[in-house]
């Protein structure tokens, strides 16, 4: 409150003569140094192929709109925006927010929104264009308003932040692409200094940033890589950062009790769920009574505690803060008596082999002991698996129906996706069955008529109570007949920092957002 | 000399080629890039579109043609991942990587060298044991422990040292021995057995009846003379720190290009594994040749052996 | 004779050495547990010294697995992997060295072209996309090891033949009519027979050695198989939890390697003084 007091005082000192700017805030002042435990490849969003871009590009770059630290959805760049029907298509209508800066002085219109909905479109630029494909076309009213004519209904475009970002269509056309790449302009509250790959990137905070409230109050943010999570706990604690993410899991309980450290704990939007073949009717897991065997055998809450160090969050088909989460869907018990009588049901009373791969390169902590665990727990009651461990560019090749047909036995499995997150895109993915060449099942591993129609008015729908509602009929059945695999655990992820540093975390960029990161006067 | 020179450039240049096309056959077995460049839910349509975009289409010895015909000009083409030139890439990391492996090589040496003249001067003296002892030691743990090991004790316990990072004299230390320790037991074996050799000669017999400091006899005559075995090894040893620092890079957050190619393995990143490989083995072959070059201008019996 | 034979003979070597052959051949019937068999509630268990018991002396790793038990169940895997790594490398090695120094000319110049292409990657870079190539796991590593390690034996072979091919009695059996395959067996192979054993002892650290670094990048010995350089590995996440899960694991490295070496060393100084610069 006397923090924002005397901002208010300072800016009516400093801005008299402007008072059209009354609330320009002081400059930031100061500088800290963080440390990432992996880094972006590109700077462009549009360029982006991996979750991990987000980390760099996130602090630069700005969507219309964005989920706040409390999971809700705010007006970001919109001010205002809502879904609209034009003749039987829906039409989302845009307005700009007014005194949006891009880091070059340019103001931002809606030119430059136009300017990335056709680089978004464009196959040669970016990989994400089928995001695009159901938008018919952009049509500008003014600057500050714009409409997206849709050819039909696209859920998942409302649910990920209306998908654009802002990017700014001068400068680009002005420097060109390879240039932008290596000098990024955005509208975000960090502009870019300078990078040098495998070490670290530079920003320095925006003085014209239009939310005055929500901002840095650093002046210089560096942003180290250090990808060995021992080099990095090291980093910290010998004081060359103020700020870390991932702090290993075994290393939280330590971190907690460090004085003068700061910690927090969140859920990184990965959901991680155990897959089998429930398709070809050879297939061991194609009776249901197989499949929640499986559900009953795994202590998924025992590997959260004695494998993850707690930091693993139990979800039941849709995470906790997700669209649709429904909290009276509860989890199979944990039941290895209950287990071995539904495999005796099933005509296994002797239990079965069958191979289960791991994959053994962490994409998440601690993922491949995880993986060991499930599979001792699995060949506990008769589901005894030949463990096969996978290198990350093997499994991912794996996963895909196209590539490998339906694949025996069980493997551990993963969909990311942005927070709070909604499972209408995964489950497109890995709950449709598969078509071959249309994009629908490309990782399935299940095939109903009757999911594959729920699924698909899923994708259509744009309006979010109803999307609410559908989800959970979805998330019913597919936990009744273990559908698309079983779901297990989303990981925690624990950031720590020094107490003179500020920092409240946004979801933008995993939790990575230095939106609001500052150092205490 | 020159001829000399001329021939083993020819051959260096062969090394290059061959190791190009092992490096280029054997990525490209090593999976498809494509699935993971798009996401997920790409259609198949969109795989195949990329895929002839690559030139990942063509028959595998004409991707190979159309690459060293690039390769050539110095175009490595485009990082699938990082949108920009791999050799640009490569090039930016590549002073961060020879500086290391010159730094590890540098620490070998100077462990090397005392201990290997102490154990051959003076045997059992402690000098001679420790050192010994120390020499085995870094052919007997793997090199991700010892930086672990030395980033608990004297980044994190002492806070002596720092545990990351590029560009200050003090970073280079825990990377340095992490990457250096492993060649000092073969290195000071040379020094000892060639100081052993020296010492035992007729003109060094000659000087200590002449009177000359035993330690003047040491230091100076006799180890300028052992040295040249050892020297002409350095091009080797230098070779096993690029090929070490594919490791200690990663722990230390050395951004080199050890850790470029390792991350671009595991990405199928083809253009940057191949320019990444394809600039190491040239700093192997140009090592060497500078060793041959050197050690036959100090020492013209050498020189005029060949 | 035989006090002589046997002076300085490093016993304590030859004791660890002797040790992790025994574990590595005495089988699943030496272990005291399942080295799989996982326990979460015994997760973290500290050596017996400290606050464990005596069933697993060297405690428990992260998932409750016994320590003692895996590294008995890893020596397999390294004395496995050393075996048929030394065997191969050092047969092809000795056998094209062999060839290039005896035979010289166009030969000579192939081989030593190949094994100057073999040195010019870098050996972990060559392992890493081979090994992403192939399936990673023991074939794979044992590969990886034999096309790193030939040009090494090849290289030092082809050159004590060179200076065998000029003794007299290698001229008199040419002379004599002696056949190519003859000599070869005869008169070659004992001969460096010496320097093989010795390459081959101090090949045993390296590839252990070797076999860590792989297993750190990820691309060495996979699940369920153990390899001391997987637990290794594996067990730096915990470094601070448990020191004993990466310290146990990495003393059995460290001992097998000093043993390995220590040996060969006593071995070169006995068999092949020359070889020295190794």
């Amino acid at each position: 409150m006397a923090q924002s007091l005397q901002r208010i005082a300072a800016a009516a000192v400093f801005s008299l003569p402007f008072l059209a700017h009354a609330q320009a805030p002081k400059p930031a002042t100061g500088s800290l140094a963080v440390a990432f435990g992996a880094e972006a490849t590109v700077l462009d969003p549009t360029h982006s192929s991996a979750g991990v871009d987000q980390y760099f590009f996130g602090q630069m770059f700005e969507q219309l709109v964005r989920t706040g630290p409390d999971l809700k959805r705010l007006n970001w760049l919109a001010e205002t925006w809502s879904v609209q029907d034009a003749g039987g298509k829906p039409v989302i209508d845009i307005h700009l927010r007014k005194g949006v800066k891009f880091h070059n002085g340019d103001p931002l219109t809606s030119e430059d929104f136009e300017y990335a909905f056709k680089r978004q479109s464009d196959k040669k630029i970016s990989i994400w264009t089928h995001l695009q494909a159901a938008v018919e076309r952009f049509e500008i009213v003014d600057p500050l308003h714009f409409r997206l004519h849709f050819k039909e209904g696209d859920g998942s475009y409302v649910a990920s932040d209306l998908t654009l970002w802002a990017m700014p269509k001068r400068y680009m056309e002005k420097v060109g692409d390879e240039a932008f790449e290596r000098a990024p302009v955005g509208t975000g509250p960090w502009k870019f200094v300078s990078r040098s790959v495998k070490e670290e990137i530079r920003f320095e905070a925006f003085d014209d940033y239009w939310n005055a409230e929500q901002r840095p109050h650093v002046k210089n943010l560096t942003i180290k890589v250090i990808p060995e999570d021992l080099t990095r706990v090291a980093a910290f604690k010998t004081g060359a950062v103020d700020w870390i993410d991932a702090v290993p899991p075994a290393m939280t309980e330590e971190f907690k009790k460090l004085p003068g450290v700061v910690t927090a704990s969140y859920v990184a939007p990965n959901n991680m769920y155990i897959t089998m073949d429930s398709v070809t009717p050879e297939s061991k897991f194609y009776d249901v009574r197989v499949r929640q065997a499986l559900a009953h055998a795994i202590n998924v809450d025992a590997i959260i505690k004695g494998v993850l160090f707690g930091q693993g969050q139990r979800y039941v088909e849709v995470g906790i803060g997700e669209l649709g989460y429904d909290p009276d869907l509860k989890p199979y018990p944990y039941d290895p008596k209950k287990a071995r009588e539904l495999l005796k049901a099933a005509g296994y009373p002797n239990g079965f082999d069958t191979p289960c791969y791991n994959l053994t390169t962490p994409r998440e902590p601690y993922q491949k002991e995880v993986g060991e665990a499930y599979f001792a727990y699995a060949s506990a009651v008769g589901i005894r698996c030949k463990v096969v461990g996978m290198e990350y560019g093997t499994w991912i090749s794996f996963g895909r129906r196209e590539r490998q047909g339906y694949v025996d036995g069980l493997y551990s499995n993963m969909w990311g996706h942005g927070l709070p997150g909604d499972p209408g895109t995964p489950w497109a993915g890995h709950l449709h069955s598969y078509v071959p060449g249309k994009g629908w099942g490309a990782t399935s591993t299940y095939s109903d008529p009757e999911m594959d129609a729920l699924v698909e008015d899923l994708k259509r729908e744009m309006d979010i109570p109803k999307r609410e509602a559908l989800i959970k009929k979805i998330a019913r059945i597919k936990h009744e007949r273990v559908a698309g695999g079983l779901t297990t655990y989303r990981p925690l992820v624990t950031f720590a920092w020094r107490d003179k540093v500020t920092f409240k975390p946004w979801p933008m960029a995993f939790w990575r957002s230095m939106q609001e990161i500052g150092l205490k006067q | 000399m020159l001829r000399l020179f001329g021939r083993r450039l020819l051959q260096g240049l062969f090394s290059i080629i061959g190791a190009s096309i092992i490096i280029f056959v054997i990525s490209r077995l090593s999976g498809d890039p494509i699935v993971m460049m798009l996401p997920n839910d790409a259609p198949l349509s969109a795989i195949e579109e990329m895929r002839r975009t690559l030139g990942l289409d063509r028959p595998l010895w004409a991707q190979y043609l159309i690459f060293i015909q690039h390769a050539l000009v110095g175009d490595f083409g485009n990082s699938y991942r990082w949108k920009m030139p791999a050799l640009q890439l490569i090039m930016d990391r590549l002073p961060a990587t020879i500086e290391l492996a010159v730094c590890g090589l540098l620490f070998s040496v100077a462990v090397a060298v005392p201990v290997g003249v102490m154990s051959a001067v003076n045997r059992g003296g402690w000098v001679d044991r420790v050192g010994r002892v120390f020499a085995m030691l870094g052919q007997a743990m793997p090199a991700f422990w010892v930086g672990l090991l030395l980033i608990l004790l004297f980044a994190i316990q002492l806070n002596w040292l720092p545990a990351f990072g590029y560009g200050s004299a003090s970073q280079f230390v825990l990377p340095a021995i992490s990457l250096g320790w492993y060649p000092v037991a073969a290195q000071t074996r040379i020094v000892r057995s060639a100081m052993l050799d020296v010492l035992d000669s007729d003109h060094i017999r000659l000087s200590r009846a002449l009177g000359t400091p035993e330690r003047l006899i040491v230091w100076k005559y006799a180890l300028r003379n052992a040295a040249i075995p050892l020297l002409t090894m350095l091009g080797v040893y230098f070779a096993a720190m690029l090929g070490g620092a594919f490791v200690v890079e990663t722990i230390f957050a050395w951004p080199g290009v050890g850790r470029t190619v390792v991350e671009a393995v595991f990405a199928r990143d083809f253009p940057v594994v191949q320019a990444g490989v394809m600039f190491t083995s040239i700093l192997f072959v140009a090592s060497n040749l500078l060793v041959d070059l050197s050690y036959g201008l100090v020492d013209p019996r050498i020189r005029d052996a060949r | 004779m035989r006090a002589e034979m046997f002076r300085g003979v490093p016993w304590l070597a030859l004791l660890v050495l002797a040790a992790v052959g025994i574990c590595a051949a005495g089988g699943e019937a030496l272990l005291p547990f399942e080295p799989g068999e996982l326990d979460l509630g015994a997760a973290f268990k500290p050596p017996a010294w400290i606050s464990g018991d005596w069933a697993s002396p060297l405690g428990a790793d992260n998932l409750g697995r016994d320590i003692l038990s895996r590294i008995m169940a890893g020596s397999r895997v390294s004395v496995i992997v050393a075996f048929y790594a030394i065997l191969f490398s050092g047969g092809i090695g000795a056998v094209a060295g062999m060839v290039a120094g005896y035979f010289g000319g166009w030969v000579d110049t192939v081989l030593m072209r190949l094994i100057e292409i073999q040195q010019s990657v870098p050996a972990i870079a060559l392992a890493l996309i081979l090994a992403a190539a192939l399936e990673p796991g023991l074939p794979t590593v044992v590969l990886v090891i034999v096309l790193t390690y030939w040009a090494w034996y090849a290289r030092i072979i082809r050159g004590e033949i060179m200076a065998l091919k000029g003794r007299d009695y290698i001229a008199f059996a040419r002379v004599a009519g002696v056949g190519t395959a003859r000599i070869f067996l005869r008169h070659l192979l004992p001969n460096i027979f010496n320097t093989l054993v010795v390459l081959a002892t101090l090949q045993v650290g390296q590839v252990i050695l070797f076999e860590a670094s792989l297993s750190f990048l990820g691309l060495g010995i996979q699940q369920p198989d153990i390899s001391w350089g997987l637990m290794l590995a594996d067990a730096r996440q915990y470094i601070t939890n448990a020191w004993w899960a990466i310290t146990m694991p990495g003393i059995a490295i460290m001992l097998t390697c000093l043993a390995s070496n220590i040996f060969g060393d006593w071995l070169r100084d006995r068999l092949d003084p020359h070889l020295r610069q190794l």
